[in-house]
């Protein structure tokens, strides 16, 4: 049956779903990580850690491409493991910073091994992914994220996102929860980029670079990063985004870079919230939103402005520090 | 010993450019706890406005007088300041002031937005391809015993210290300097004390933007080329630079910059240019593992 829908669909929309759909894979990798408080700018890097392993064990060993998948999966999870051992006692923002560097040092090995293709990248991969293995694969991943945010392990994680500290003294295995929780990211991320491999049917060290781990990151906190749908939603959009604006070559970017811009100032939260359209709607909070009247002379707080508290902090999204 | 005299000049050249950058980074960060990704894309728009003054003025190729050229070259950095700083100024009220005080991955996709459309947006008016900037300083090479330094290596570097000293003289002799040094210590109670938090931040990022712009007038130059996506690895390691320094002292972010070129310099003439890109990274894996708020101290996030 799907075979016969997609033989309706043009083929360059099954490119462009084959497409969003891994993107959507590794871009769920990212809320797994993300989702007990650390901040991972190096996914694109583990993917392709998965997808360098996985391309070698098809093309080099004539592994089959399930097992490729698995062990894609088991590289991405150990490669978070190890990341979020060496992070965990970090604050955010420098946790994040040393996976941008651990992402850029595994480039440039990348770059200088000859064993995987170096600088040219790895070849040959056959091609292996189709459109019902990514699906199966993402709606896999949604079920796991599904369970995962109603399950012990998912509150656990949520609290110690929220506030470590008040986790502990509840008796949450704080290192532990956010070791599983980032390793679990990795390893759908791993998976994620052992699909792209055999899609592309070549893996270049550049792709693992920090451009890429950031449009992963943009893909998460553009649709919501507290909520299941968010990255799903932000995934499929700015990947489908672009290739409706195809009609320019330049524009189209440039286009882009103002929708996204646009939404990330109306909606600081993500377009997708646990509360989903905000109590009032979007444009009407940002046209009334505090601050937006020039401040009194006075200094805030002392002199009470007509709106109230300083505006840094009710527009605070909710569960950040 | 020759190529270690003539590496160590070349890294101090491209050090001082990286650091002049970087002390952008690191105001604006410890102003408003931004991170800024447009700002390697307003260092490209530096080299591009030196691109477009230099070929609108039809210079001759040679023959230029050194108080002529002098006066082109000043000409267009003035004009590569303006147009960067009031880039800044746009920047800092549409994208930067609605997101600031928020999750701080919020203003970095705001301007990771921006920094998407000023690529695409040179692309679009220069084409893909790099440029080429025509030269305004005439090619001169002095020779001490071998070492040789070009005049327009020696103007990169004069350009960048005089401003880093004009920055050091802001921040810590003038009135809006203790203002902004107050905002990035405590923002609520500078606020609380009669600093207006919104105009030193809009000035934070404007002088951020025009040291940007500054940088790349000369970084053009001195390459003769300017090309859309000329600023994102130079921007990532200033980026680097400033986290190594911490973002406390302004003279820590200077040090580290020049460090960070002198050392690539010595990897590139001494073990291998591939492994060049490879230093910023290791350098910044072993300072966060040890020292995780930088070498020199960081104000709190």
């Amino acid at each position: 049956m799907l075979r016969s829908i997609l033989a309706h669909i043009p083929a360059f929309w099954v490119v462009t779903l084959i497409t969003a759909g891994i993107n959507a894979i590794i871009t769920m990798g990212v809320y797994f990580s993300n989702a007990a408080g650390a901040l991972s700018a190096c996914h694109a890097a583990i993917a392709g850690m998965g997808a360098y392993v996985g391309a070698v064990l098809t093309t080099n060993f004539d592994w089959p491409f399930v097992v490729a998948l698995l062990a894609g999966v088991l590289v991405g999870f150990l490669t978070g493991m190890l990341l979020a051992l060496v992070t965990l006692r970090m604050n955010e923002l420098v946790a994040g910073l040393t996976t941008l560097a651990f992402g850029e040092t595994m480039v440039i090995i990348a770059f200088n091994l000859d064993y995987i293709g170096g600088a040219n990248g790895f070849i040959g991969i056959p091609l292996e992914t189709t459109f019902a293995a990514v699906y199966v694969v993402l709606a896999l991943v949604v079920f796991v994220a599904w369970r995962f945010d109603r399950s012990r392990l998912g509150y656990a994680a949520r609290a110690c996102r929220d506030n470590a500290h008040a986790a502990a003294a509840m008796g949450i295995n704080t290192p532990w929860v956010k070791t599983l929780v980032f390793a679990l990211g990795g390893g759908i991320a791993g998976a994620g980029g052992v699909l792209r491999a055999h899609y592309v049917l070549v893996q270049n060290p550049a792709d693992m670079g920090f451009f890429f781990s950031v449009n992963y990151l943009i893909f998460w906190v553009f649709g919501g990063s507290y909520t299941l749908w968010g990255p799903l939603f932000g995934a499929m959009f700015l990947t489908i985004l672009p290739e409706f604006l195809r009609f320019s070559l330049y524009d189209r970017f440039i286009i882009y870079g103002v929708i996204l811009t646009a939404i990330v100032i109306v909606r600081l939260q993500g377009v997708i919230t646990r509360v989903p359209l905000g109590r009032r709607s979007a444009v009407l909070a940002w046209w009334s939103r505090p601050g937006r009247r020039s401040q009194p002379a006075s200094a805030p707080g002392l002199g009470e402005g007509p709106d109230g508290p300083a505006p840094t902090q009710s527009r605070r999204p909710q569960g950040s520090r | 010993m020759e190529q270690f005299f003539q590496q160590l000049i070349n890294g101090i050249m491209i050090g001082s450019t990286y650091a002049v950058v970087a002390l952008g980074f690191g105001l604006i960060f410890s102003v408003m706890r931004v991170v800024n990704l447009a700002h390697p894309e307003i260092f490209m728009v530096g080299a591009y406005v030196a691109f477009v003054v230099i070929t609108r003025l039809h210079l001759p190729d040679q023959g230029l007088g050194v108080s002529v050229a002098v006066g082109v070259f000043l000409l267009v950095l003035v004009l590569a300041m303006v147009v960067t700083g009031v880039l800044g100024l746009i920047l800092e009220r549409l994208v930067v002031r609605p997101t600031r005080g928020t999750y701080i991955l919020v203003p970095f996709i705001a301007t990771s937005g921006v920094s998407i459309v000023l690529q695409n947006g040179a692309q679009r008016i220069f084409g893909p391809d790099p440029v080429r900037v025509p030269s305004v300083i005439p090619a001169h090479t002095f020779a001490v015993s071998g070492v040789r330094v070009t005049s327009m290596q020696i103007t990169t570097v004069l350009t960048a210290v005089l401003i880093m000293l004009a920055l050091r003289y802001y921040v810590y002799r003038t009135r809006w300097g203790r203002a902004t040094r107050a905002v990035a210590e405590k923002p609520d109670v500078a606020a609380a004390c009669g600093v207006n938090v919104n105009l030193v931040s809009q000035l934070t990022v404007s002088i951020a933007s025009i040291m940007a712009g500054a940088a790349g007038v000369t970084l053009g130059l001195l390459y003769s080329s300017a090309a859309p996506f000329m600023g994102l690895l130079f921007g990532l390691k200033s980026f680097v630079c400033m986290l190594v320094a911490g973002n406390r002292y302004i003279e820590a972010i200077m040090a580290v910059g020049l460090l960070l070129g002198v050392v690539e310099a010595m990897v590139t003439g001494y073990v291998s240019s591939n492994l060049r890109d490879a230093v910023a990274f290791a350098l910044l894996l072993a300072v966060l593992f040890f020292r995780p708020q930088g070498l020199f101290g960081s104000y709190e996030v």
